[in-house]
């Protein structure tokens, strides 16, 4: 199995010199194309998502994160940028409770 | 409080081996969701500090390939992707932590350099190599844990869930039921008890009338 990158141009050129094929996605019609690209090929086992490129398609990505157990989504920062979602509030969503 | 229940003894006994079974369940659900929770904050602690090490790890390597495309044009870095022959696999298994399913990721590359001629290309292209193969062998172990709290998370959920439903609804609820009953039941023996005793007493009165008769 393998990785899948779904982001920007840098993001997609980045991880494609080592190897991991990916699809450029700037509007949410775009994402949720190659989401689906993504998720037709039963080998992409982790599926590498920019956050900008998440957020268009949140409700999908969200979808796979909590309920879905195949495939594995991860969501990476956008070229220059720091992580946008706190693990902990992250965590507090899913249970529901803060701990 | 079920007071549609018939007051007897064997209903009685029933209604407390399920009131011991569901302290039981109580118990052991609640061990349950201090085992999850105490797992969830050490994945927590370590997803973290691999999230920063991811951070971190991209925006070297998102630097570097931005240098590399400067000095050589974004055009020739793509054609490098086609020479570079890693391959990146992940196996995945899973551990199982209290019947929940958790992924372990494990990446493997194939394949060494040097991938193309180092004539008419950049050093800052193979560092840019290097970088982002760093950032994708931290990228699955982060989507492991990731993929692992989420999981983790909504099984937290779910037994707290199950663990106030007995402890505030289903164990009050039977308890008050069962000294319902056992109101009920002793109401009932006192009952049968005076009965008995007055009719006692009626026999006693019939019998010493009796006697006072056959005397007089």
């Amino acid at each position: 199995m393998d990785y899948f990158v779904i982001g920007d141009d840098d993001t997609v050129l980045g991880f494609s010199i080592v190897g991991v094929s990916g699809e450029v996605a700037r509007t949410s019609e775009e994402a949720r194309l190659a989401w689906q690209n993504a998720l037709e090929n039963k080998e992409h086992g982790v599926i590498i998502i920019t956050e900008d490129v998440a957020d268009l398609i949140r409700e999908t990505v969200d979808h796979y994160l909590f309920s879905e157990s195949f495939p594995l989504v991860v969501e990476i920062p956008s070229p220059g940028q720091a992580f946008k979602r706190d693990l902990k509030s992250l965590v507090n969503q899913a249970i529901g409770v803060s701990i | 409080m079920d007071t549609s229940l018939a007051p007897t003894r064997s209903n009685l006994m029933k209604l407390k081996d399920e009131l011991s079974f569901s302290r039981l369940g109580y118990d052991l659900l609640d061990q349950k969701r201090s085992i999850l929770v105490s797992e969830l904050l050490t994945l927590v602690d370590q997803a973290v500090d691999y999230q920063n090490r991811v951070e971190k790890a991209l925006m070297d390597a998102e630097k570097t390939l931005q240098d590399a495309i400067m000095n050589m044009g974004r055009l020739r870095v793509a054609n490098l992707a086609g020479a570079v022959n890693i391959n990146s696999s992940i196996s995945l298994s899973e551990r199982r932590v209290m019947g929940v399913g958790l992924p372990k990721v494990d990446t493997s590359f194939s394949g060494d350099g040097p991938y193309f001629s180092p004539e008419g290309t950049s050093m800052l292209s193979e560092l840019a190599i290097n970088r982002y193969r760093r950032a994708l062998e931290l990228m699955g172990k982060m989507a492991e844990l990731k993929v692992s709290i989420m999981r983790l998370s909504s099984e937290v959920k779910k037994t707290i869930r199950k663990v106030n439903a007995l402890e505030k609804l289903v164990i009050p609820d039977k308890e008050e039921t069962v000294r319902y009953l056992t109101s009920r039941i002793e109401e009932q023996e006192r009952e049968s008890f005076i009965l008995l005793k007055a009719v006692k007493d009626r026999m006693e009165r019939e019998e010493e009338l009796k006697k006072e008769v056959n005397h007089g």
